[in-house]
């Protein structure tokens, strides 16, 4: 009988492989598809390679807050503060660029405004035993309120128009941002799978008291998961002010909703331990295919954001129903 | 043999398949009115899939259920439960908070018509008439929060009573006993049985079968393997029918013998979770038993060892060499690995496969230069599955998805696969079959055999006897006693463990 077993499961392996693959992220590929159909149909002018493009743009900076968000919900908690995060680090920048004159220098001093937006979320969640929703919605009120206090509610304008590349460049016709998201994305594919980092916060967030007696440092990698998510937070604000060649103190204003819903179309566990980055770049290009179909389509701005909401939950539902 | 008179219950032909495994063939089950009839097999033997049915969480594929003759169909839980099936399972369904009359009248709390006010005053009454009619001690009034494990079930089982169940499925309901709660449960048990209350129990510990049952049901491989009276069957009958073969040794022997050198000692070692400071010395090669009863202080001390817990007192010293253990990240550099007690909370990543959850531990083993190779992580989770004959044999499933038994060997290889030659063993065999036990008790003679020092804290004092070369005993947090050799028996820890 033991022999059957074997001989028989070369085949099984492999179907049990692709079953296992297709539950996780076909529901998803598919709802794209339909959607792309479907707004191909209606707009003559959505399926076109100029469109698609624009697409990638258009999600690129909500990819990748939504990549720093998927470290955090895997490890089983929450970042709310990633859109005032975004507009602080975006002052910063533009405050370092103008008084510096020097790209590196401005944009190294923006991301590490977001990593320290992290960190005190991080320490004030693992070390500090406050609910990550709590922290994170305090921090969401006092980075937006400095960035407000700190430019006295008015944007800084007129930066240098080569600091306008990251956000609005293109190279030949590929958008820049869409190449660095698509750069972000490889690398927390990468990390997330390839690094003990990255299995070690998916373990936290599927058992933390097994991780723990697991001999994996679990607070500091819990804290490091806050950590990746202000910086990433931080790179998307510096991308929305690079594409404006301006700093917005209420720029990011709701994106954290936006990233969070992305993330969990995506197929993540709100509890944790569960979630990839592949499922939270297709949650978030469903996302954008709906924004940018329903606007060439001439949707009203207002009915647009009842069928976005629709349209996740049903995909949520649809996913947990198989 | 069989009665066909009285019967409550039975269930005829009953088919179960998941995916393409065939859980439940054919399974014929009858219970006759009071009896307390035993559920028994191996893990993975179809016994929860056959409660499973019972008690409407799974569909059968095709056969019948009669209840008093009458052919049902069992819905859903709720339906199962106003059909009189009351279950208890190993998993409290208690709520904290509420009080002992909350809990027992939860879902169907005598309201007033009005506002559907709760009626406190009745509440409670109607609570204390039930636990004096089975002459439970406890105040209605009681915090769940407040009562130990065993008081827990039996709230649990006066719970399932007060919606009129009438037949009561009690599955392993000693789990984490005393001896004193265990007695009070099986004289609860009796009065019962004196009110007509049918029971199913299912439990490893066939001791209590004996004492408890009137007969038992065995199930093997999905298939009935025999029903048995209680009082004309012996152990041996009862395990042959469950294994399907004879056990040869429940406690197979040992080839090697404990070393001279020290691999771990403890003095006057305490840590914040321990009562009392403990001493011992574990050598290469030996496997030593720390026993007691539930609260004598096995796991807290387990806990410090590892560095869960921070010491407060005391030194370790690994291999002769002083240790400063602060985290389980230190003891394991040291080639210290811990199997906790409660493997589901404790051990087991339950939803990620079983590859991910052998290699965790020693994530560098599975890695080339630096990034981990999924070739690589599928070998060593495959090798040590294999080594430790996890059935089935498919690294990529779900922990969830194993047995029992084959989940607690997970647990196991996650240390095995690493460079260690000491284990702290916490309850590792707590809940798993006889056939799987044999087995973990032929590994952990092969580690030590090996060179390994091996710990066990446990209270199944029949195991440490049968394992141990040397017994620690424990009482409310110090160490009282020192068996080894001839003295090393299953009677004498018990009565020195219980206060001898």
């Amino acid at each position: 009988m033991d022999k059957k077993i074997e001989t028989g499961e070369r085949k099984t392996v492999n179907w049990v492989k692709i079953k296992r693959l297709l539950k996780g992220e076909l529901g998803l590929i598919l709802i794209l598809v339909a959607l792309l159909a479907v707004f191909s149909f209606l707009s003559p002018y959505f399926f076109t390679s100029k469109n698609l493009l624009n697409i990638t743009r258009q999600v690129s900076i909500t990819l990748i807050v939504a990549i720093g968000m998927t470290f955090v919900i895997l490890t089983g908690e929450i970042d709310l503060s990633v859109g005032s995060a975004a507009a602080l680090v975006g002052v910063t920048t533009a405050v370092v660029l103008k008084a510096s004159g020097q790209l590196e220098l401005a944009m190294i001093a923006g991301l590490l405004m977001g990593a320290g937006i992290g960190i005190v979320n991080g320490l004030l969640t693992v070390y500090g035993r406050v609910q990550s929703f709590i922290v994170t919605l305090a921090m969401l009120g006092v980075a937006r309120g400095a960035a407000l206090v700190w430019t006295g509610g008015k944007p800084i304008s007129k930066l240098p128009a080569d600091f306008g590349t990251m956000g609005a460049g293109y190279l030949g016709v590929v958008p820049v941002s869409s190449i660095i998201a698509a750069g972000i994305f490889v690398l927390a594919f990468f990390v997330l799978n390839r690094t003990k980092h990255g299995v070690y916060m998916k373990s936290i967030g599927a058992n933390r008291e097994a991780a723990r007696l697991s001999a994996i440092p679990v607070k500091r990698y819990r804290v490091l998961a806050f950590v990746i998510s202000g910086v990433m937070s931080g790179l998307g604000g510096i991308l929305i002010t690079s594409r404006l060649l301006s700093a917005q103190p209420t720029a990011g204003e709701g994106l954290e909703l936006n990233v969070i819903a992305a993330v969990i179309l995506g197929g993540a566990s709100l509890s944790g331990g569960i979630g990839t980055v592949l499922g939270t770049l297709l949650g978030t290009m469903v996302i954008g295919v709906i924004d940018n179909g329903m606007n060439l389509v001439g949707v009203s701005s207002f009915f647009q954001q009842i069928v976005k909401g629709v349209i996740i939950l049903v995909a949520v539902l649809a996913k947990r129903s198989d | 043999m069989i009665r066909v008179a009285g019967t409550v219950l039975k269930l005829e032909d009953i088919n179960k398949s998941f995916g393409g495994i065939h859980a439940l063939k054919n399974v014929q089950f009858e219970l006759s009115e009071g009896e307390v009839h035993a559920l028994l097999g191996e893990n993975g033997a179809g016994k929860s899939t056959l409660i499973k049915i019972l008690t409407g969480v799974h569909r059968m594929d095709s056969g019948k259920i009669l209840i008093h003759g009458k052919n049902v169909v069992i819905e859903d839980p709720v339906d199962a439960r106003q059909k009189g099936i009351g279950a208890i399972y190993q998993e409290l369904s208690l709520i904290d908070s509420l009080t002992v009359a909350e809990n027992i009248f939860l879902g169907h709390e005598p309201v007033g018509n009005f506002f559907g006010n709760l009626k406190k005053k009745e509440l409670t009454g109607r609570a204390l008439e039930y636990l004096n009619t089975f002459g439970i001690e406890i105040a209605p009034e009681t915090p769940v929060s407040d009562l130990g494990l065993g008081q827990k079930r039996i709230v649990e089982i006066v719970k399932a009573l007060s919606i009129n169940a009438n037949i009561l499925l009690l599955d392993e309901p000693t789990t984490g006993m005393s001896k004193a709660e265990i007695d009070t449960l099986f004289s609860i048990m009796d009065d019962l049985k004196s009110k007509k209350v049918t029971m199913i129990y299912i439990s490893h510990y066939l001791d209590e079968v004996f004492r408890v049952c009137d007969r038992a049901t065995v199930l093997r491989d999905g298939e009935n393997a025999g029903v048995f009276k209680i009082g004309e069957v012996d152990l041996k009958t009862l395990v042959r029918a469950m294994l399907g073969r004879t056990l040869k040794e429940e406690f197979p022997g040992r080839s090697g013998f404990p070393g001279r050198e020290t691999v771990l000692e403890a003095s006057e070692f305490r840590s914040e979770g321990m009562a009392a400071p403990v001493s011992f010395k574990l050598h290469r090669g030996e496997i030593l038993g720390i026993t007691g009863i539930i609260g004598s202080g096995k796991s807290e001390l387990a806990l410090g060892l590892f560095g869960v817990d921070r010491k407060v007192a005391g030194e370790i010293a690994v291999k002769e060499e002083r240790a400063a253990i602060t985290s389980p990240n230190d003891a394991k550099r040291r080639g210290i690995s811990f199997v906790p007690e409660d493997r589901k909370v404790q051990g087991l990543f339950l939803r990620l496969p079983v590859e991910h959850n052998i290699t965790i531990a020693n994530l560098a083993l599975s890695m080339k230069r630096g990034i981990i190779s999924y070739r690589k992580r599928f070998e060593i989770a495959r090798e040590t599955a294999e080594k430790l004959k996890v059935t089935p044999l498919d690294v990529k499933m779900p922990v969830q998805n194993l047995s029992g038994g084959n989940q607690q060997k997970v647990v196991i290889g996650k240390w095995l696969c690493g460079a260690t030659d000491i284990f702290i063993l916490d309850e590792p065999t707590r809940g798993i079959d006889i056939g799987a036990k044999t087995e973990i008790y032929s590994l952990i003679n092969s580690l030590a055999d090996n060179g390994a020092g091996i710990l066990i804290m446990s209270s199944e004092f029949r195991e440490m006897s049968g394992v141990c070369d040397r017994v620690l005993i424990m009482r409310k947090g110090s160490v009282v006693s020192e068996l080894a050799g001839e003295e090393l028996t299953t009677e004498k820890i018990l009565t020195v463990a219980l206060g001898g």
